[in-house]
């Protein structure tokens, strides 16, 4: 059907040659004097590049929570946003307003996971039980709540500043913008290659047969002895933890974090992302997040040869994914690599 | 020996009292039918025992020990296993994969080993493929593997609720009306299995409203009505009670 089907599925084991290979070579510009030259011209892929292998991951945790065990969760930016300040207020040397501890950033960045893992399994254990559509609710409002928490409490997180002065790892390692760029996307993707790979082997074990046996029918999976509440907040737990993992690589690449890069307009981004593609299939909601980034560059190429101003044309973009999910939902509800009948979805 | 009792259970919905005070012992290898009229409480017992809903009183004891208001899990993963009135299919996932999910102790259930796809997880998932192909070729569901579940009949989901509720290898099988919706045929064949299952050892409980196949099934026999035991007994014994006449077929006899 198309290029995608026909990539080797041998249970992850590819993706994770791929990631190892692509972070060896990242480290190879970054610790060696080998150095990337780009197009000027491509710097605006790379970039787009960087930030879709960092919403990646959380498309990952997205469909690992939803596309496999059916958990709604509309609140998946919240955890990014807590990894990513996590990291940053524990790393960030000399921040203009808000907490920064100068930690080292390995340091931080296990922090920053770890802390977003346990606000997940703060939701998980209190609302894991609820029924899909109140837990969609449960999250959406948590994430609210996350997001003015960052905005309000301005001694501790910088309100609408953020948090500066965070530490760019491979930026120290690399002088010129081109290597770092290109030692930025290999590593980055490097790591969301051997997520993929993780998620695969974790999915395609008996593991990931309980996760969509939930997804299908929780009764019948608890009659056969399965405890889905431990296998749902398991789920939800690595989620979020993969979430937080990719907020702390956007704040170490990125070297600052504010409440504008995390507001509802990812979460909206990575789920339109999962339903084009078609959730419960990996390759498939990393294929259509590309889709919907993909809009991203166009649209900046778009901008200089329309006639309306940016802001009209940001909203002509909006309208225009509006259109495709509506289109998606109607004509492909799985998606487009998705499958019905493992979906549930009528044609 | 008593494998299962429930000792005066009582359980309301709102003002309707499901079921009202019921006592019930089950032995070791029985194999026991329950009728009743619809809404005598034979799916609302099934379920308080079970673990789907906790009883308002009374006692669930099962292999010695009490379990009053176990969750399913834990009482499937000791041994009770119970089918649902309306079938209940996981219609998103193939017949294999419905029967290959109620394996027990498959350690590839736990993330590391699936993360590391260990031998112990491999080992295990072989096992329990070839168990499957056994249960799907008994049940003659083979055909049917990598069907989708949810394009089945009414009758192979039957049975396919059966295979997979036999994968657990339970020591207590619990059959909420396994021939509701059957063809003759295939309740005689339904029938037969569950004849030779209780015949290696297994006890087994079945609600049905099929009343033929099941007296001649079964070894006991009992009736609810309201939420109360009418009558339990040898089942030519039962279906010549005037009680039981009188239950349902409504009038004097």
């Amino acid at each position: 059907m198309s290029a995608l089907d026909r990539i080797p599925t041998d249970n992850g084991d590819l993706a994770l040659l791929a990631g190892l290979c692509c972070v060896l070579l990242g480290g190879l510009f970054a610790l060696t004097p080998l150095r990337a030259q780009l197009p000027s011209a491509f710097y605006v892929f790379v970039e787009v590049g960087i930030l879709f292998v960092i919403y990646g991951l959380l498309v990952l945790g997205l469909d690992l929570q939803y596309g496999h065990t059916g958990l709604v969760n509309f609140g998946h930016v919240a955890f990014f946003a807590v990894g990513a300040y996590g990291t940053a207020m524990l790393s960030a040397q000399d921040t203009f307003a808000g907490i920064g501890l100068g930690y080292p950033w390995p340091l931080a960045l296990g922090v920053g996971v770890v802390a977003a893992a346990l606000v997940g399994l703060g939701v998980s254990v209190t609302s894991i039980r609820l029924r899909g559509d109140f837990l969609a609710i449960v999250t959406l409002a948590a994430a609210e709540i996350l997001h003015s928490i960052f905005v309000n409490f301005e001694g501790v997180f910088g309100g609408n500043v953020g948090i500066l002065g965070v530490p760019r790892p491979i930026a120290a390692l690399v002088g010129d913008a081109d290597t770092r760029l290109a030692a930025t996307l290999l590593v980055i993707g490097g790591i969301t290659l051997v997520t993929l790979a993780g998620v695969t082997r974790l999915t395609s074990a008996p593991y990931g047969r309980v996760l969509r046996a939930i997804r299908a029918d929780e009764l019948v999976t608890r009659s056969v002895g399965k405890s889905t509440v431990t296998y749902k907040t398991q789920a939800f737990v690595y989620g979020a933890a993969l979430a937080g993992l990719a907020g702390g690589l956007f704040a170490l690449y990125n070297g600052a974090v504010a409440p504008g890069f995390f507001t509802i307009q990812v979460t909206v981004t990575v789920w339109i992302g999962m339903l084009l593609g078609g959730a419960a299939n990996h390759r498939a909601v990393l294929a259509g997040l590309a889709i919907i980034m993909g809009l991203r560059l166009i649209s900046r190429f778009a901008l200089d040869v329309t006639p309306v101003s940016s802001d009209v044309f940001a909203s002509i973009r909006l309208v225009v994914v509006g259109l495709i999910l509506v289109a998606v939902i109607r004509y492909r509800p799985a998606g487009i690599w998705g499958d019905p009948q493992e979906l549930g979805v009528d044609r | 020996m008593s494998l299962l009792s429930a000792d005066e259970l009582v359980k309301e919905f709102g003002g309707l009292r499901a079921i009202d005070g019921l006592s019930v012992s089950i032995d070791t290898g029985e194999l026991v039918g329950v009728i009743g009229p619809n809404g005598a409480g034979k799916s609302t017992l099934f379920n308080c025992i079970s673990g789907v809903i906790t009883p308002d009183e009374g006692v669930v004891t099962y292999d010695g020990t009490e379990v009053t208001g176990d969750p399913p899990e834990k009482l499937a993963r000791r041994g009770l296993v119970r089918t649902f009135q309306s079938t209940r299919e996981l219609e998103t996932m193939t017949v294999r994969d419905n029967v290959r999910l109620a394996a027990p102790d498959q350690p590839g259930e736990q993330t590391l080993s699936a993360l590391l796809r260990t031998d112990s997880m491999q080992s295990a998932e072989r096992a329990v493929r070839t168990r499957t192909d056994e249960l799907l070729e008994t049940f003659e569901l083979d055909h049917l593997a990598d069907e989708y579940s949810g394009n089945l009949s009414g009758g192979q989901r039957k049975l396919l609720e059966l295979a997979r509720a036999l994968m657990l290898d339970p020591d207590l099988l619990m059959l909420d009306e396994p021939f509701a919706g059957v063809n003759p045929t295939l309740t005689d064949e339904i029938a037969e299995r569950i004849r030779e299952l209780n015949e290696d050892g297994m006890t087994v409980i079945i609600i049905e409203h099929e009343l033929e196949t099941l007296t001649e099934l079964v070894d006991r026999l009992i009736v609810l009505q309201q939420g109360r035991i009418l009558v339990d007994g040898q089942p030519d014994d039962v279906l010549s009670d005037d009680r039981v006449i009188e239950a349902y077929l409504g009038g004097e006899v």
